[in-house]
């Protein structure tokens, strides 16, 4: 009797160690069988112990060995259900609910666009510089050959601070600007606010963004104009984007060029078209070499050098580009509007 | 312009299609904006340049066509009725000025019957878009439409001593217009004047006492030259732009007055006028035509793209200009007297490449070694800067550079603004010297459309007077209001605060490595009083921020509390960032303490700061405010802070014993310089 009850003492500790071991589903089964196993579970040995005891000891025998076996079958029981428990979480929320939203702001598409021209053209080489948006008569239009009183100006409405003084009609000053400080070779792009009397409509606003481009060096030719703004148009709209150039006048350029690309939004087949207004064309630079008079009056020998200029306005082609058909719609700043920039 | 199909067959033969002729003017540099088909007639609408005045009648275009099309113009005769007086017997022309005037011609149609125009003419007239008037008129519009050259005619009888002086006008001489204005001239305005007083506004427009009437029985056809720069003044100075005066500024062919003459002359007489012996033509310095040098190098220098020497005579000698090869690859070119564009080399490359065709140009990539870096350090700052404000939540604003003088006065910029003078209206008569109404224009209107919170920033330039001289200095400014985003189902959207507007200064100050900068309190003219900071960077003010006044914000109709900051971006950009230098990160464990005082509400963080700062704590690692607040367990007037301070040793572990002392170094301090009270357990220490 004591020998069984000293066996029982020993089973309960080692059952004591063993159970702080199990980790899974396995461990606990395998403890389990050691110690209830019918045939060879200790339990099912122990009650093979109490039929060598004599009569008069086995009922006290016979409850040792079942509190035991009840103290074993609790604890595996409990820890049965901890392990199925830890195995099915309870599901409190709905995983289809949204997500955490991260506010952003949002760029300004303007300011967007002009960034991707800008990016292409640094890929290019060019460096950007920029000028003041208050300039003088002699910057804007005299420098860029434009005399006193040329006709040419009127294609350029004014807004005027004083005589001499007025708001740039284009990005162009930055050129003289430029040109006046630095040595060829220059290659850069001037991108930029710039101002005209207009009254607001859907396609005319007194204030809006143009990037000026400029090349001068040794044998710079028409065909590299050609070669540069093809690369251009091709990397800011598609690789297969059709481009024609035809003969145009600019004051400060000579052979002047006027730039146009297919109407994508009808491929040239639709006579309504709101965007190409049928021709199938859109005007979207214009360009040239720089007129030798202009290289003059900046101290430039045309005779050694030569260069190419275009220009174009970032929120006219901005609207092509993301088929926006009133201008004004940069300006009003609804955020609406911006954030789409972001986002969809 | 609008040009007429059947007008143009006067002058060249074309059976081509519509689209195939729009595509050749095109390719030369005629723009067709728009065509429209009726059933005798094709009307093309032109986009002309300033410097082609040539290209502003049907004989222009029919020119250009010719040698695009290479068809030989037709020949044109205009045959005259003629009475044995001499023109010169009639009338007696005088040019007084002949730099503004160098040549005038006349010549005299008696007996013409006024009235409606034969069938022809009047459909010439109206397939242009103008109405029919009387046959003398409409054979001056006709004359100028298909050459270019603007005419006048005038009353023969009404013309005064039969004289026709051209001069410059006395001052106080005035005239009354064909259109019935009384026109105030001045002594710089050139004028043709009978014997006693002005007739017509030379080149701009004619007088209405010598025009023709139903009476008129002889008229006096004017053909002339008139300056450019001259007609161009006089035109802008009395606001009168005319058909005539377009071409003349544009500058008109010396040669042809005569012809244009003779044109309207035999019309006329073809009518049952019949013409004076002789077109009276005064032209004392004939213009000789200048020589241009033309080499074949340039051609391709210019273009990336050889001619053949065969082409560009042919093309040169075809458009009118006389071409003689002095040696292999040069020659000598005189330009037609109606190109008044065409005077050096690089316009001759224009005219052989625009024939030649621009499509036939290939595209080369320039030879391109990089020059420079691609992007400057401060545009690098400006593009991380605004990657930073979209990270904080502000959208990007571009707003117009006008602004309302009445709006921008209230916001007191302290900056005189700088008047456009003709402004296209007078609502946006000034330009701005804040970006901060634009902000709030833009919160007005996206709360009046439903937004639940704003949060923008402009970067760009204000404009003012500085002492004489117009400055304008790039800025940028943020305003927040209202709430952050949309509702997330977890929790309510945050709704913004002074402390936001000021974390996200102070992430571009820090990020941007803008080192060192500092806040002050400091009231400024957009904010409350006490409720804005400046910020001073390398010790110089930089900007401010703060609660938007009450009174700018209900001009704007704006309810809600907005702050707002504007700051001197060049400045910021302009100036060196500090430099990434490494520091070693110590291995040894941080001990932090935390203390909590009572402190009076006057006590601010940034006097703490500097206090703590000013003792120099030896291994004082960083320390923050982690708490901050005032209630009823507080007393009146004072709050409770809870700050944080991290000690670090760089080469061992610091003792318990030492944080120790150096923790009651920091108490003692704080409580000598600020009468803190500490705070322990919840209780307050007497
Ligand atoms: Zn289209």
């Amino acid at each position: 009797m004591k020998e069984l009850k000293n066996k029982i003492e020993k089973y309960k500790t080692q059952f004591n160690r063993e159970i702080t071991l199990i980790q899974d589903k396995k461990g606990l089964q395998e403890l389990r069988n050691l110690f209830l196993s019918r045939k060879k579970g200790y339990v099912s040995l122990l009650f093979e112990d109490f039929k060598t005891l004599k009569p008069e000891e086995r009922p006290e025998a016979g409850k040792i060995i079942n509190e035991l076996k009840e103290y074993v079958q609790t604890k595996l029981q409990v820890l049965q259900e901890e392990f199925s428990t830890a195995k099915k979480v309870e599901k409190t929320y709905d995983l289809t609910l949204p997500g955490k939203d991260v506010y952003l702001g949002s760029p300004h598409p303007i300011v967007h666009f002009q960034q991707e021209i800008e990016q292409i053209f640094l890929t290019m080489g060019f460096a950007i510089e920029e000028g003041p948006e208050i300039e003088t008569d002699y910057y804007n239009f005299e420098a860029l050959n434009f005399p006193q009183h040329h006709p040419a100006r009127d294609d350029w409405d004014t807004l005027y601070i004083k005589d001499d003084l007025l708001l740039r009609t284009h990005t162009s000053p930055v050129q003289i600007r430029v040109m006046e400080k630095k040595k060829p070779p220059i290659r850069i792009i001037i991108p930029g606010k710039v101002f005209r009397k207009e009254t607001p409509d859907p396609t005319h606003l007194p204030m809006f963004f143009q990037v000026e481009g400029l090349v001068i060096d040794v044998g710079i030719t028409f065909a590299h104009l050609k070669g540069t703004l093809e690369y251009f148009l091709k990397a800011l709209f598609n690789e297969n984007i059709k481009i024609r150039f035809r003969p145009s006048f600019f004051p400060f350029t000579e052979p002047s060029a006027e730039v146009d690309i297919e109407c994508t939004v009808c491929d040239g087949k639709n006579e309504d078209c709101r965007v190409c207004g049928g021709s199938g064309w859109i005007e979207i630079l214009g360009a040239g070499m720089v007129d030798p008079q202009v290289l003059k009056n900046v101290n430039i020998d045309p005779e050694k050098h030569s260069g190419f200029a275009f220009g174009m306005g970032i929120d006219r082609t901005a609207m092509f580009a993301f088929q926006i058909s009133d201008m004004r719609n940069f300006y009003e700043n609804d955020l609406r509007f911006i954030r789409q920039v972001l986002r969809k | 312009m609008k040009i007429s199909l059947s007008w143009l067959k006067q002058y060249i033969d074309l059976d081509i299609s519509t689209s195939e002729l729009v595509d050749t003017l095109n390719n030369i540099g005629l723009m067709v904006d728009d065509w429209e088909e009726n059933e005798n007639d094709t009307i093309l609408d032109i986009e002309t340049y300033a410097n082609r005045p040539d290209t502003l009648g049907h004989l222009g275009v029919a020119r250009e066509l010719a040698v695009a099309l290479g068809r030989p113009l037709k020949e044109q005769s205009w045959p005259l009725i003629e009475l044995n007086e001499k023109t010169s017997d009639l009338i007696n022309i005088k040019i007084l000025d002949e730099d503004l005037c160098p040549r005038y011609c006349g010549i005299i149609v008696r007996g013409v019957h006024v009235g409606p125009s034969p069938y022809w003419l009047r459909e010439k007239i109206k397939a242009i878009g103008l109405s029919p008037i009387n046959n003398v008129v409409d054979v001056t519009n006709y004359v100028l439409f298909s050459t270019a050259q603007p005419i006048h005619a005038f009353d023969l009888d009404k013309l005064t001593g039969r004289k026709i002086i051209v001069c410059k006008a006395k001052k106080s001489e005035s005239l009354i217009s064909l259109e019935g204005d009384t026109l105030a001239l001045s002594s710089d305005m050139l004028v043709i004047a009978d014997e006693v007083k002005p007739v017509a506004l030379a080149g701009v427009i004619g007088g209405q006492e010598t025009s023709v009437s139903n009476e008129t029985q002889d008229v006096f056809i004017e053909s002339a030259y008139f300056d450019p720069v001259s007609v161009r003044k006089t035109s802008k100075k009395l606001g009168i732009k005319t058909e005539a005066s377009y071409r003349f500024e544009r500058g008109a062919d010396e040669s042809f007055p005569p012809q244009a003459a003779l044109m309207a002359a035999s019309i006329l007489t073809q009518m049952g006028g019949k013409a004076t012996k002789g077109i009276l033509d005064i032209y004392s310095e004939p213009r000789k035509p200048k020589t241009i040098v033309l080499r074949n190098h340039r051609v391709a220098g210019l273009l990336g793209l050889e001619i053949q020497e065969e082409f560009i005579e042919e093309t040169l000698s075809k458009l009118g200009f006389q071409i003689e090869r002095t040696q292999k690859g040069v020659w000598q070119v005189k330009s037609p007297p109606f190109r008044v564009d065409v005077e050096r080399e690089a316009d001759l490359i224009e005219e052989i490449v625009r024939f030649y065709g621009y499509d036939k140009i290939p595209a080369k990539l320039p030879p391109f070694e990089t020059l420079e870096p691609a992007l400057s350090p401060k545009r690098k700052a400006f593009h991380k800067l605004r990657q930073i404000l979209f990270h904080y939540g502000f959208d990007e604003v571009v707003n117009f550079s006008f602004v309302n003088e009445e709006k921008e006065a209230k916001l007191q910029s302290g900056r005189k603004p700088i008047e456009v003078r003709n402004p296209v209206s007078s609502k946006a008569s000034i330009l701005r010297t804040t970006l901060i109404g634009g902000l709030l224009e833009n919160i007005s209107w996206n709360l009046n459309r439903g937004a639940e919170g704003v949060h923008v920033f402009e970067t760009g330039n204000v404009y003012f007077w500085q002492n004489d001289s117009c400055t304008e200095q790039c800025m940028l400014a943020l305003a927040t209001t209202g709430r952050v985003g949309t509702a997330h189902w977890q929790s309510r959207n945050e709704e913004t605060d002074f402390f936001r507007l000021k974390g996200a200064c102070e992430a571009f100050m820090n990020y941007l490595r803008y080192d060192p900068y500092i806040f002050r309190e400091e009231d400024h003219t957009y904010f409350e009083p006490g409720h804005s900071l400046s910020l001073h960077f390398k010790g110089e003010p930089v900007g401010f921020m703060g609660l938007v006044r009450r009174d700018i914000l209900d001009s704007y109709s704006i309810e809600d509390e907005v702050w707002a900051a504007e700051f001197k971006l060049e400045m910021l950009l302009e100036k060196q960032a500090k430099k990434f230098q490494y520091r070693p990160v110590t291995r040894f464990p941080g001990i932090s303490r935390d203390i909590s005082f009572i402190a009076s509400q006057e006590v601010t963080y940034q006097k703490i700061k500097a206090a703590v700062e000013k003792c120099s704590i030896p291994y004082l690692n960083q320390f923050y405010i982690y708490d901050r607040f005032s209630g009823p367990s507080i007393p009146k007037g004072k709050v409770s802070l809870s700050l944080r301070f991290v000690f670090c040793h760089p080469q061992r572990t610091l003792l318990a014993e030492e944080v120790d002392a150096l923790q009651e170094r920091i108490i003692k301090t704080l409580k000598a310089e600020f009468n803190f009270q500490l705070r322990e357990g919840g209780k307050i220490d007497k």
